[in-house]
Parts: structure tokens; sequence; C-alpha cells
């Protein structure tokens, strides 16, 4: 299924006042965009994929792989609709991404780091960067939802461990700690006492997902790619439903 | 009261001295307001950093009474002035004779909606992004006894309203100013201003369920589902975006190319 239909672009590009006027329009829009990005993206995700995403001990083989991609592809999907489909512009996933870094690093530092003294390797953000770039290149070459939904869709998901495990891998090492094999990752939540999380989320993992063994993040990040691929066309269409040109008489 | 719309506006002689292009005639008074917002946001931070751990750890405590409610007394009182001024005043200056509006000038006033539209976004960022993690960041170093906590005092009620009323104030200006938005009600535009205002009702539910379930043991709780529907309606942004492109295409078919 291709993608609609542009708008209608004047015939001859502008040169003199009319060009540095829509130019100047251009920019205010941009900032705009950037504030409205982190502001509204950034709460969906913290509210929806939250404290994955804050505590490095919560960043598990279960649930991690599963929530972040399939809450991320939401807002990404939604502005594609509009700024692919309307001024062909394969950045939307990406620039999605960008500010929800942007807002998220600025937050760990200066709310989680600096007012309450969390260390800043214990709130890392995960990122989904190459997940959003892949996920414009997909749309930008194939023009069509069909494709981006099924190979977008499923390679934003599958692309969220590896992209991580650079970042997050080297907490994952066994440690032994009151007679128990844990991770670094475990260590610092049993340090780092948080008032709002009970004893029994310290272990964030199932107790049988660690003899679970290699298999459980393979099987997470498939489950999501499959829900990514769902995901996908229904905050596109989403997307096209909140950016109406509609005018209506009363509310 | 009212501003006519003829080519001869009162502040045409003033921005005649100005440096800046007619369209961006506003540019001065947006990037004071991004200004002024930054150190206020700024120092709303700045004290809580100071006063945070010193006297917003129990409520209880007569120093909370002290430096935390008269800082929640001090913002209604703020807000109480604000709304009626501002919102009052966009009312009374509206133009009452939008079919005699020129080219140029609604071509004008579109960046200036979009001025007041950009000034909406950045306290939606204080709002929806900064602050609002934060209160995860200190509901973990601190017992939540009251929903006047620390950060809920900036976050919940004074970054909310201050947003709906920068959203408000939008709507009321494309309501009032410009001919498309004065004759019918754009469906973008209210769901972009309506959506993050039930946000703000949203903390209604979220305190009632906190009154059974004090800890963010999950940030992501149904609880707090609310907040994250309204925010969805932000994404009305790129309806308005549209009618505005749209609009300026016909607009700047009317008006002669200048070198």
């Amino acid at each position: 299924m291709a993608t609609t239909k542009l708008l209608d672009i004047p015939p001859q590009p502008y040169t003199g006042e009319k060009a540095r006027l829509t130019r100047a329009y251009d920019y205010l829009i941009l900032v705009l965009a950037l504030f409205l990005f982190i502001g509204a993206f950034h709460l969906h995700v913290a509210l929806t994929v939250g404290d994955w995403d804050f505590w490095l001990d919560w960043k598990d083989r279960q649930w991690w792989p599963l929530v972040t991609p399939l809450m991320m592809i939401t807002f990404p999907a939604a502005v594609q609709a509009v700024l692919w489909t309307n001024f062909r512009l394969p950045l939307g996933a990406t620039l999605c991404v960008s500010c929800l870094l942007i807002g998220t690093w600025i937050t760990r530092i200066f709310a989680y780091h600096y007012w309450n003294y969390f260390p800043i390797n214990m709130v890392l953000p995960a990122t989904m960067m190459p997940s959003a770039l892949v996920l414009d290149v997909i749309l930008m070459l194939s023009n069509s939802l069909t494709v981006t939904s099924i190979f977008g869709g499923m390679s934003f998901a599958l692309l969220f461990y590896p992209s991580n495990w650079p970042i997050f891998g080297l907490f994952h090492m066994p440690v032994e700690y009151g007679n128990a094999q844990l991770t670094l990752a475990d260590v610092f939540g049993f340090q780092y006492i948080r008032a709002g999380m009970p004893e029994y989320l310290r272990i964030i993992e199932r107790g049988t997902l660690r003899t679970y063994g290699q298999y459980a993040t393979p099987l997470s990040a498939f489950c999501s790619a499959l829900l990514c691929t769902l995901m996908y066309p229904l905050w596109w269409y989403l997307g096209t439903w909140f950016a109406t040109i509609r005018y209506v008489k009363t509310i | 009261m009212a501003v006519t719309t003829s080519g001869h506006l009162p502040a045409q002689a003033e921005h005649e001295q100005s440096k800046l292009p007619w369209y961006i005639r506003d540019l001065h008074k947006y990037l004071l307001t991004f200004a002024g917002l930054t150190v206020m946001y700024v120092g709303l931070r700045l004290y809580q950093g100071a006063f945070g751990v010193l006297a917003g750890l129990d409520s209880t405590e007569p120093a909370f009474q002290t430096h935390w409610m008269r800082l929640f007394h001090i913002e209604l009182g703020i807000l109480a002035l604000v709304f009626p001024a501002l919102w009052g005043y966009l009312w009374l200056t509206r133009d009452q004779n939008l079919e005699a509006i020129a080219p140029k000038e609604e071509i004008r006033r579109y960046f200036t909606l979009t001025m007041w539209i950009s000034i909406y976004t950045f306290a939606v960022y204080w709002a929806g992004s900064y602050f609002a993690e934060q209160d995860n960041s200190w509901h973990q170093v601190s017992i939540r006894d009251t929903p006047f906590t620390a950060n809920h005092i900036i976050e919940f009620y004074f970054n909310f309203p201050l947003y709906v009323l920068l959203g408000g104030s939008a709507w009321l200006y494309a309501r009032t100013r410009l001919p498309l938005y004065a004759k019918e009600i754009s469906l973008p535009l209210t769901l972009a201003v309506i959506g993050p205002f039930m946000i703000l009702v949203s903390v209604g539910f979220n305190e009632w369920g906190h009154t059974f379930w004090f800890r963010e043991e999950f940030f992501a709780a149904p609880i707090h589902w609310g907040f994250v529907v309204g925010v969805w309606f932000a994404l009305g942004v790129g309806g308005i975006l549209l009618q505005q492109v749209n609009r300026m295409i016909e607009l700047l078919d009317k008006i002669e190319d200048l070198p």
C-alpha cells in the first residue's frame, strides 16, 4: 500500500522575500517540533516504558526488550505519517528518538544524578537511534506502509538489544553477593535503596528466567518484532487522524 | 479595543523602525518569553535543590509549611492573576474586522500563532519531560506522605496549569485574529490544547490512586495512563501545520515576491 499524495507545492520555487519568509517559518517549526516531541514523546515513554528505561537493574531479558520498542515505535510512526506523506521528509522516527534522548539525558543528569545522587550509570537511558534510522530508511526506500510495517517494525524491535548491548552488557557481569550469584546491575539496586521499590522487586528478572539460559532475549525480541509490525500501522493511522485539517462548527 | 486589519496598523509605524522583516515582527517578544520562562523553570529547579532535602521530606514539619506550602500558595496567586489577565487581554484586543484583513497581515499573524504554539510546546517540554520524570526520581528518595510533595507543588499545581494557560492562549489568538480559525473551529488546534489540558484533570485520578498505593513501584502503572492518553493529542500539531501551510501557500500567491 503506497503512502498518499503530497501537499500542493507551488510550481516555481520562491526566490526573493517569499523564500526568506518560508525559510523563517521552517526555523520556527523546527523549534516548535523540538520541544513538542521532547515533551510529548518523553512523557509517553516515561509512563509506559518507565522503570525499564530509568533503572539499570530493570533492564532485564524478558520485559525490557519487549516493552521498549513496542512503546517507542508509536510516535515515530505517527510523525512519519505526517512528515513523509505530506512533505517527503524521511526523518520522523529519527526526529522523535533524538528528541527523546535529549529529554531523557537532561533529566537523568539533573533530576536523578545532581538532585538525588543516583550514579549516572544506574540511570542510563536506552537508545533506539539505530532502530529509528533503519525505520526511516525503509519507509524512504519503499514508500510503502505495508513494507515499512513488516520490515521496518521488525527491524525496529530486533535492533534494540544489539544496539544497547555495548552500553549495558558490562553490567550483566556475574558477581557473588550474600552467597548468591547476581549481576552487577542487581547490586546497584541493592546498594541504592529506592523508597518506592519494594523488596520483592529487588531482583527484576523472574526466577525461572535465569535458568532459561541464552534464549530469553531472542524470544522477547521476536515477540516484540511481531507486536511492532502491528503497532506501527496502528500509530500511523492514529497520526493521520490527529493530523486532520478539519474545521468544525462547534466543539 | 478592536484592532483593525487594513494595511495601516498602529504597530506598522513602529515596525518601520525595526530591522526585522515584517513577518517576524513579534520575534523579540517570542525570544523574551523563552528567556523569561527558562529563568523561571531553572529557578524552580534550583529552589528544589536548595530546599528539597532540607525541608521537603516530611509534610508534617513546620519547615515544610514554610518552604513548600507557601510556594504552593504563591503559585496559585500568580495563576489566579495571570489566567484572567492574559486571556482577557487576548479577548479584549480581538480583531473585529477580520473580513478586511490584508494577506501580508494574515501571514504575519500565522507567524505569531506559530510562536504562541512554540511557547506552548516549550511549557509542555518542562511539564511533560523534565519535571514529569523528576517525579519518579524524587519519590524514590522521599516518602510520599502528601499529594503536595516538593516536586508535585511545581509539576502538578504550577507547570500543568501554566501550559494550559499558554495552549489556551494560542487557541484564543487563532480564534480572535485569523479568519479561518474565527469562521470555524480548528479541530487539530482544539485537540492539541484540550488533550494536554486533560492531563491536568488526570491529576485527580492519579492522586486518588496513590491514596491506595503511595509508591512509584511501577512508573508505567495504569494509574498514570490518563496522562499518556492526554499527551497523544499533542499530535494534533501536525494538523495545525498542514492547515497553516495550505493557507500560507494561498496567501503567498496574493503578494508580490520582492527581491
